[in-house]
């Protein structure tokens, strides 16, 4: 059950304070806050700006302490290797969209879903213009045997130790008991304009960042 | 190079084989091991071992002795229904002295929708986790290995031979609450969250009949939901064999399936413990149900 419905806003730790004082007895009295706490939840949570204003829950506040990449900001390069071994690096993407998406690992059955439905989708995100890479801890060959047996047509890369996962902030589930499945949609400067987090529901990462894309 | 081959006879049967040896179907599965040995020459000399297993996989003919009741079979359903009987009585009485009716009968229900909770716990572990070389479960994970190919078979089942192992463990625990407690609300939940895991298998082996066999009443409960359904259950019996795991009354199975609380727990071990779980996997024949075989079986 995502919520789509749901938003938040993430701003730089400079305006949040002012923001709080203003906000936080709309938070308390409209907007539900969150059972879970700074990291992600299940059912679908869309960071993006919202036009009105944008109330804050002390959790969200929480959040933007501990995330590391949010809308708005240069995504940091990385490079990795793919699922023949061959390294690559964000930066190579620069002047179309990307779709980054974080998967806890290969051939688990949400994560399946995902990679499935991004392909199946995989047409329409090059209609759009964008690009897809996926982004899990497993190694080159897992990666080379998952894209193989599902037939994915797009770029698996293999983030040995989490390293890129840590440095981008993607929340853990279960108090860090699963890796997180989070979703960035870079634009063709290699700056976040949406962030996507959905663990129970992989295949709404594709319908939220399709929907996206479309509109932008 | 050098070949050699090994035969093993291993596997210890299936539960619902014959133990007398008496297998019409024979599978051989022939597996290639490596080994590397060095010599006094430089280079080490690669053996290739073809290992041939006998596995006996034949399903039971209907009038095969191990779906028959015996004695022990007998002693242990009785045994387990005494304890139940106990703790009942317990409760009953213990009620009536305290005036109490209510809460025992609460006590009661919630052992009841409690019951259906576990068995779809205990089922979801033992389908997904261990073989037949774990240690104490390790003959029920070859039971319900043996269930999946041939579910059938459990309507085959005289009834102290099909509760006999459930009715062992209900004797062992219960046996200590009754002396251990008087309380008549422990004992109303007491009671029925044994009665209902001790007879869970009869309402399993129930919905996996036909309705023109079972009795109106089984019917008319499981159609009610006080008794897990034949349909609910046959949804079980689907590849990945990864949902409706619960056999008492099944109402915990659309919350457990719909909230994905099983995927959640698979998905937690894996990353902790890296234990991948059967229904993950494309299910292997041995735990496929063996559909050629059904329609001159049932």
């Amino acid at each position: 059950m995502a919520s789509s419905s749901s938003f938040f806003t993430f701003s730089s730790q400079t305006t949040l304070h002012s923001h709080l004082h203003r906000n936080t007895f709309l938070t308390k009295t409209q907007f539900p806050v969150p059972t879970k706490s700074s990291e992600s939840n299940f059912f679908g949570l869309r960071l993006s700006p919202s036009t009105s204003r944008s109330p804050l829950s002390p959790c969200s506040f929480k959040s933007s302490i501990f995330a590391k990449v949010n809308k708005g900001q240069s995504a940091p390069d990385f490079t990795l290797k793919d699922q023949n071994g061959k390294p690559v690096s964000l930066k190579k993407y620069k002047g179309k969209p990307v779709v980054v998406y974080f998967y806890p690992a290969d051939e688990t059955p949400g994560c399946t879903k995902q990679a499935c439905a991004f392909r199946d989708s995989y047409e329409k995100f090059k209609k759009a213009g964008a690009e897809v890479i996926g982004i899990s801890g497993d190694d080159s060959a897992s990666h080379k045997a998952f894209a193989s047996k599902y037939k994915l047509p797009y770029t698996l890369l293999s983030d040995e130790g989490n390293r890129v996962r840590k440095d981008w902030g993607v929340p853990g589930d279960l108090f860090g008991a699963l890796p997180g499945r989070q979703t960035y949609v870079l634009d063709k400067n290699g700056v976040v304009q949406l962030i996507y987090n959905n663990q129970f529901q992989p295949e709404k990462h594709i319908d939220e960042t399709l929907k996206f894309l479309k509109a932008a | 190079m050098a070949v050699s081959f090994q035969t093993k006879y291993p596997l210890r049967p299936i539960t619902n084989v014959s133990r007398t040896n008496r297998p019409s179907l024979l599978h051989v599965r022939v597996t290639c091991s490596a080994t590397t040995t060095t010599t006094t020459k430089t280079q080490p000399i690669r053996e290739k071992k073809l290992v041939v297993e006998k596995r006996f996989v034949s399903p039971p003919l209907s009038n095969d002795p191990t779906l028959k009741s015996t004695w022990t079979h007998r002693l242990w359903v009785a045994a387990g229904c005494t304890t139940l009987v106990a703790s009942l009585a317990k409760s009953v009485i213990g009620g009536v002295g305290s005036h109490l009716w209510l809460e025992p009968a609460l006590a009661g229900y919630a052992g009841y929708v409690l019951a259906d909770l576990g068995s779809g716990v205990y089922h979801w572990a033992i389908d997904n986790y261990g073989d037949e070389s774990t240690p104490l479960v390790g003959a029920q994970i070859e039971a319900f290995q043996g269930h999946h190919k041939w579910p059938w078979t459990i309507t085959r089942r005289q009834f102290a031979n099909n509760l006999h192992a459930l009715a062992r463990v209900i004797t062992f625990t219960v046996l200590p609450l009754d002396l251990a407690f008087n309380d008549p609300v422990v004992h109303g939940f007491v009671s029925t969250f044994a009665f209902c895991i001790m007879f869970s298998q009869q309402f399993h082996a129930w919905a996996h009949g036909t309705k023109s066999k079972l009795p109106p009443l089984v019917v008319a409960l499981q159609d009610m939901g006080v008794l897990v359904s034949r349909k609910q259950h046959g949804e079980h019996h689907r590849a990945p064999y990864n949902n409706n795991y619960c056999i008492v009354s099944g109402a915990w199975n659309k919350v457990l399936d719909e909230s994905k609380a099983f995927e959640i727990l698979e998905m937690v071990l894996f990353f902790k413990l890296g234990v991948r779980p059967r229904s993950w996997s494309e299910p292997n024949s041995e735990w496929t149900e063996e559909t050629d075989l059904s329609s001159s079986q049932a």
